[in-house]
């Protein structure tokens, strides 16, 4: 046990802060505009990273990894996250280029994963239907083989930043008379411009457009494009959400905002000085540096502990605790901007953070709802680790 | 003490509520609105016809004579029709307006009616809220009160006729009415504006004292709609094959919400009738604000989450809920501005005594 950076690490944390500060293009920092994702930014930032060699650090050496261990990985996140550099497109390089990377054809891999390290194809999530949210497996959308090509059919919802992707990767049902439900199902690659693809929009509590319907009507897959093999894309899907939730504690972006915070509450005057200098608002800070500090370490320590790339189901910590943080900070944020939050334009003599604080805020409601939602988490805590079934 | 409603209380939520329903329906037919919205003239004469903007003040102004009570009731159907307006920061304004020292003449009567918009401007750009201790000045020069600083105020500015707002003087916070002021980019420009002086620091803890009810009615209304859609939801939803109701984890969260909309419910309720006799018991609405604002958090997070993703939608109303719940804490100081005035008083009192 050790609770200091050793000096090699340090060199590395210091090469990383060096990294993001200096060699992201400005440009690509403010991703967010008006509520909506900027895709160029995301493209410009990952591209950086790739030229670097630091978009995948956690694949395999031969697709780009860097054989890092895992307190390299997160201080490499960490300091990408802390200088609001946006992270490389989760959906490529933490869901979907893992899955190919350990499942798929060596043709697979070679077609797909350098474009999708890179970003120069961009990939969406099509897991979710209206009728199949938290029971992923009682999903619907089926594929019938028909010679060398899939016929698929049905409906996903929720698909994030659909609007921006190439291609797709859809769990389908490829065998409705499998004993179980959560056999006979099987893992797609389908290009979102396939005829008989459709989209969409689904407008957000915030105003903003980030997810989407996506319609399938007998769009024709060829079947080079099914990942591993037929009906077996239930374990691929389990695989993926086990690493998207190591992936998910973002402490770097909670640090950001909550010194943001600060940086606000100091700008927000009071009769007695600043809103830093308010007892109740410092406490309240002051406990989520505590808290954010205890999810740190604990990212530390539950992620030096995963074998085999096989999720502890201690990561469940991190996706619950992860979220609810981000969500505190997120709440702070808008109770500085106070009476200024009421409007979500800027207004002239307001930073434009206090015009975004509400939407912003609800919008991160879905942190505790998406990737398994907090309920879910808490099931794989009291079943999963400890043996409370129901 | 007694919370039971009478005949004409009963009578006064049923036309409320019918006529928010038929507004509302109008109001959201198209496309889905996010975010505050701009006053709607004809949820305002709307208002304005069945007397709600006149509700607690006196006949010879147009009024109805009723009570704060009455307040909480109409506001709360407000709150559960998704009616977007203005209506408590216009019966704060217009209260202060009411008991002010002197104001112009046939001004609350306008307002009553719906001719004239009136609204309180008390925050201030860049500073907390802290209406009693504001940056702005008034001096006064050949009888006439001039004005000087800048304030923000409702999303309903660009149509407003004067606002309600206070400046530093006589060594306290005084109340002041500025007419037609100059609005920039969301920011009222006082520059040395004429103003009519209304009042000292009581009269601005009475105009706040009849806002927070109003709010503290429209949360209620808010939070038992969206209670109600939640457990509704619960019921319908199935998911692995049987109700979400199946799960006990989510219904003992139900619960818990019921907990809260109940205790804000008494609150509101019970703050009404004590503002009602005693319009500056600060105390009394700030302890009703800061009770009112935790619960609107729990219960909005809580139905949002319970929802799961439908939740996040603009075409579905939990979320309208949540954000108006978000903006009604941040009217007339949050939770911990007011948790902070009472903080302040502890000394007063030995024990906490309610039932005087
Ligand atoms: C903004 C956003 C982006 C998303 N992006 C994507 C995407 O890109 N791709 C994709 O495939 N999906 C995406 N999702 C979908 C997301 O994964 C689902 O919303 C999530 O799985 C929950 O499903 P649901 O919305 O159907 O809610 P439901 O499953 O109906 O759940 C409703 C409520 O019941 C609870 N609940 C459900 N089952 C249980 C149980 N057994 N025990 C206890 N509680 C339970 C839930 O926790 C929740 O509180 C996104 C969702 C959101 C909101």
């Amino acid at each position: 046990m050790q609770h200091r950076l050793s000096a090699e690490d340090r060199a590395f944390q210091q090469e990383m802060r060096d990294f993001f500060t200096n060699r992201i293009p400005d440009e690509a920092r403010t991703w967010h505009k008006d509520g909506e994702v900027d895709p160029e930014a995301l493209r410009i930032a990952q591209r950086a990273m790739h030229d670097a060699g630091l978009a995948v650090p956690h694949w395999p050496v031969e697709w780009g990894g860097k054989d890092w261990t895992e307190l390299q990985r997160h201080i490499w996140r960490t300091e990408m996250q802390a200088t609001g550099t946006p992270p490389p497109l989760a959906f490529n390089t933490n869901m979907i280029g893992p899955v190919i990377a350990t499942f798929g054809s060596q043709e697979q891999k070679e077609r797909f994963l350098p474009p999708t390290a890179s970003l120069d194809i961009w990939w969406c999530q099509g897991f979710s239907e209206p009728d199949a949210g938290s029971d992923l497996a009682s999903l619907r959308t089926t594929a019938v083989r028909d010679g060398d090509e899939y016929v698929v059919n049905g409906q996903k919802t929720w698909t994030t930043l659909g609007q921006f992707a190439d291609w797709i990767f859809a769990l389908v049902r490829t065998d409705p008379n499998a004993p179980k439900k959560q056999m006979g199902i099987s893992m797609l690659l389908i290009k979102m411009d396939s005829p008989g693809v459709t989209l969409r929009p689904i407008k957000l509590i915030d105003g903003g457009h980030e997810v989407n319907e996506v319609f399938f009507d007998n769009v024709r897959v060829p079947a080079d494009q099914l990942v591993g093999e037929e009906n077996k894309g239930w374990d691929y899907a389990k695989f993926l959400l086990g690493n998207e939730r190591v992936g998910v504690a973002p402490v770097g972006s909670i640090k950001r905002k909550l010194a943001d915070a600060k940086a606000f509450a100091a700008q927000t005057k009071t009769a007695a000085g600043t809103l830093l200098d308010d007892p109740l608002l410092a406490a309240r800070i002051a406990e989520l540096e505590t808290e954010l500090m205890a999810l740190e370490v604990t990212v530390m320590r539950v992620a030096g502990s995963s074998h085999d790339g096989k999720p502890d189901p201690a990561s469940s910590i991190l996706k619950l605790r992860g979220s609810q943080l981000q969500q505190d900070v997120l709440e702070l944020i808008t109770d500085i901007a106070g009476p200024a939050s009421l409007q979500w334009q800027p207004i002239d003599g307001v930073g434009e953070w206090a015009a975004e604080s509400v939407p912003t805020y609800l919008n991160f409601r879905k942190a505790s709802i998406y990737g398994g939602s907090n309920e879910v988490q808490r099931s794989v805590i009291s079943g999963g680790i400890l043996g409370l079934k129901g | 003490m007694d919370f039971t409603l009478d005949d004409e209380q009963r009578a006064l939520q049923s036309a409320v509520r019918e006529m928010a329903g038929r507004l509302v329906r109008q109001a959201t037919s198209g496309d889905v609105a996010v975010g505050p919205q701009p006053v709607d003239r004809e949820v305002w004469s709307s208002l304005a016809e069945m007397g709600l903007l006149g509700l607690p003040f006196g006949e010879d102004a147009g009024g109805m004579g009723a009570s704060a009570v009455e307040v909480v009731l109409a506001s709360s159907e407000l709150g559960a029709a998704r009616l977007q307006a203005p209506y408590a920061d216009a019966l704060a304004a217009a209260a202060m307006v009411a008991d002010a020292e002197s104001a112009p003449d046939g001004l609350l009567e306008q307002i009553v009616e719906g001719s004239q918009l009136v609204f309180t401007a008390l925050a201030e750009p860049g500073r907390a809220w802290d209406p009693e201790h504001p940056e702005t000045t008034a001096v006064e020069q050949d009888g006439t009160w001039r004005v000087t600083g800048r304030k923000l105020g409702t999303t309903a500015l660009s149509e407003v006729d004067a606002v309600v707002t206070t400046a530093f003087c006589c060594e306290t916070a005084c109340v002041f009415l500025v007419r037609q002021p100059a609005v920039k980019d969301g920011v009222i420009e006082l520059d040395g504006a004429e103003a009519i002086r209304l009042g000292g620091p009581e009269l601005l803890q009475a105009g706040l004292s009849l806002g927070i009810v109003a709010l503290a009615g429209e949360a209620l209304g808010c939070m038992g709609a969206a209670l109600t859609m939640t457990t509704d939801y619960l019921k319908t939803r199935k998911q692995f094959g049987v109700p979400l109701a199946t799960f006990q984890t989510l219904t003992q969260r139900a619960a818990d919400m019921y907990v809260s909309v109940e205790l804000a419910r008494s609150t509101a309720l019970f703050a009404a009738m004590a503002i009602s006799e005693n319009a500056t018991d600060g105390a009394t609405a700030s302890r009703a604000k800061a009770l009112l604002g935790r619960t609107g958090r729990h219960v909005g997070q809580e139905a949002i989450q319970l929802h799961g993703g439908i939740g996040m939608t603009a075409e579905y109303a939990v979320g309208h809920y949540t954000s108006r719940l978000t903006a009604i804490e941040h009217t007339f100081g949050d939770s911990r501005y007011h948790l902070g005035l009472l903080a302040r008083g502890l000394a007063d009192h030995e024990m906490v005594d309610v039932l005087v």
